[in-house]
């Protein structure tokens, strides 16, 4: 009998591996393979990190010592003895020597290992030790990373392809280095699944579950489990049965997404020719190389907020490496790159000192951008030094009001002024638009879409800030209705006023992947679409075979209130319409 | 080799403290160092091992040397474990 436990599905595939637990910090450290010519030299390294351990430790007891104190001396005496334990070093080096792996892998795991027999004793005074060799790891760990591996070509990444993570909550770097070591799926005990990372994830198509509770304390290391990201379930105890009727569900899936590749090539036009664009959201290369695969119209939505989660602001020379080479693979396709929009949920390290008592409706966005004008310019410098490689436009964040656009602009023309005079030549129409996401905005846009060269509806902010719904909130996040006619009151009245101004108006946001919603937005009268690479060919799909004109009939008596009673049986209707 | 019985009379068993100068005593010798209880054998010269013996008050080990200084090294880990290991009581 299997035991399942339930949490929400944020991408709808399947995973099946063992888990793994994800403990503080962990990510942090570097896992990889060796080549066999380097595993001497992984050991010297490991032997040397733990003498200088000692060594250091050595000069704590002799200035602790004029103090009298017998306890603290005990202590790091225990210390000093852990870093020269046998079962420590010399098990370490074994691991090295038989796994073929870096030190502070090997550590880790020889550290897991002896934490788990710690724990088996149950003994509370023993409990008390396992931090002493916590602390003891760390110290090693810390010499370890003072004296990186010199032997570099030695490195093969560690792959994660058959194993489950589990961890109390994920931030979207952590999410990024996973999606790079090919983690097989993901579960966390927090979270919501419009939450940033969760985003992620189904971009990049890794199966994971959100707001699973105790999941750390209910799932045992390396266990057998299936995760069902469409349900948002977690079994255990795999038995044969179970372990087949997966594994050919996930080949069905697997034909799905190939059935749905054949829709990629296909003009885009609804049953009624009605012409629709399809863009592609993107941060990392490979997603660029995904939407290139996906045949997308071009890059609609280029985040940039990664490359600011270190401790440090990025330089203009590395932001400008990134976005030409977007532009680059892009090959003549526009790539719209969207100005740091940090705040909110996702804060880079960099700027925690920005954070005020609502972040939500904090120093975010654009507002941040401004007040931060050294680190604005060097991003724009670096998207306008791209923009000489081939198509790019700028796209702002967090609008509320016109005096922002203006002052962004003014902002963007000194750039564009100062690099003319280093012998950029720098088109001087070169496309700004705004994201209209804040009510503000969307209320006032007959005045703001004349100040913008496009429009950009991030319907995830707008929806949480009309609803006062914060989307990573578990409490509330059921009160998050995309369908509410509130909702596409304001996003008709945005559409009518781009067709207006003639102004492009795109769709960013989880609605733009979504099929049945991207029939509703159709009925509403968008016609370009901005979403992850992975769902291009289900939203093609569902567009090329809608009628636009039956869209817009279902919709419009939906918001008159003579249609379908409610959201869901809307998105229904919108579904059923062939 | 040497091979001893030792009971552990002091109050807190095995516990970081008393286990700290065993391994200390045991690394000072030239030889190898092996500890059992319960069915369990530790290097008495890894303060993880020792601690993990969990041995309480009233314990009995089997102590193990063998090497170039078995004898001394056996002499000196009685001696502690007999002394209470210097604390108090």
């Amino acid at each position: 009998m299997s035991l399942a436990l339930t949490g929400i599905g944020v991408t709808s595939g399947i995973a099946m591996g063992r888990v793994h637990r994800l403990t503080p910090g962990e990510l942090a450290l570097p896992e990889y393979h060796l080549e066999a010519g380097a595993v001497t030299t992984e050991i010297t390294r490991i032997r040397q990190a733990a003498q200088r351990s000692e060594h250091f430790l050595g000069n704590m007891m002799t200035r602790v010592s004029g103090r009298g104190s017998e306890t603290a001396r005990d202590l790091l005496e225990a210390h000093r003895l852990m870093l020269r334990d046998p079962m420590l070093i010399e098990a370490t080096c074994e691991r090295i020597n038989e796994q073929r792996i870096n030190a502070e892998w090997a550590l880790a795991q020889q550290s897991e290992q002896l934490q788990e027999e710690f724990r088996r004793l149950d003994d509370e005074y023993l409990a008390l030790r396992r931090e002493d060799l916590e602390q003891a790891v760390g110290l090693i760990q810390r010499e370890l990373a003072e004296q990186p591996t010199t032997a570099l070509d030695a490195r093969i990444p560690h792959h994660l392809d058959q194993t489950i993570l589990i961890a109390s909550e994920l931030g979207p770097a952590e999410l990024t280095v996973l999606s790079q070591r090919r983690v097989a799926g993901l579960v966390t005990e927090h979270g919501a699944p419009y939450s940033h990372s969760a985003i992620l994830a189904r971009s990049l198509e890794i199966p994971m579950v959100v707001g699973v509770h105790h999941a750390l304390e209910l799932l045992r290391e390396d266990e057998e489990i299936i995760i069902d990201g469409h349900y948002g379930s977690v079994l255990t105890d795999v038995d044969d049965s179970l372990r087949r009727h997966y594994a050919e569900k996930l080949d069905a899936t697997l034909r799905h997404r190939n059935d749905l590749k054949r829709y990629l090539g296909r003009p885009s036009f609804t049953t009624d020719r009605q012409p629709f664009c399809l863009y592609g959201n993107a941060e990392l290369p490979p997603e660029f190389e995904r939407c290139l695969a996906a045949k997308v119209d071009g890059i609609g939505l280029m985040r940039t907020e990664y490359m600011f989660l270190e401790a440090h602001l990025p330089d203009e020379q590395t932001q400008y490496l990134a976005y030409s080479a977007a532009v680059r693979t892009m090959n003549g396709r526009t790539v719209t790159i969207r100005t740091l929009d940090a705040g909110g949920d996702k804060l880079p390290a960099a700027l925690e000192l920005t954070r005020g008592p609502n972040p939500a409706l904090g120093l975010r966005g654009l507002r941040l951008s401004l007040s931060i004008a050294d680190a604005f310019r060097n991003q724009l410098r670096a998207i306008l030094r791209a923009s000489t490689l081939g198509p790019v436009r700028i796209l702002l964040p967090m609008l509320t009001s016109v005096a922002e656009i203006l002052q962004a602009r003014q902002l963007i023309a000194e750039c564009r002024e100062q690099l003319r005079k280093e012998g950029f030549q720098i088109d001087p129409a070169l496309p700004v638009g705004g994201m209209i996401e804040t009510p503000a905005a969307a209320l006032d846009i007959e005045r703001m879409a004349p100040e913008l060269d496009f429009l950009a509806i991030g319907t995830n902010d707008l929806i949480q800030y009309v609803l006062a719904v914060d989307r990573q909130d578990e409490l509330v996040s059921h009160i998050y209705d995309p369908t509410h006619r509130g909702i596409l009151e304001l996003i008709a009245r945005i559409v009518e006023s781009g067709r207006r101004h003639d102004r492009e108006v795109t769709i960013c946001g989880e609605l733009a992947g979504d099929p049945a919603a991207v029939r509703m937005l159709i009925g509403l009268g968008v016609s370009h679409f901005s979403l992850p690479p992975a769902q291009i060919g289900a939203v093609k799909k569902s567009l090329i075979e809608c009628s636009s004109r039956r869209c817009r009939e279902l919709v419009e008596s939906y918001r008159a209130g003579n249609g379908a009673p409610n959201g869901s049986e809307l998105l229904a209707a919108l579904t059923e319409d062939r | 080799m040497t091979r001893r019985t030792l009971q552990l009379t002091n109050r807190l068993g095995l516990h970081a403290r008393a286990a700290s100068k065993l391994v200390q005593t045991a690394s000072a010798f030239d030889c190898e160092a092996w500890l059992e209880h319960k069915g369990r054998r530790v290097n008495a010269r890894s303060i993880m091992g020792v601690l993990l013996l969990a041995a309480p008050c009233g314990s009995e080990l089997m102590l193990e040397t063998s090497g170039e200084q078995h004898e001394e090294a056996a002499d000196a880990i009685t001696e502690l474990v007999e002394n209470r290991f210097g604390e108090d009581q």
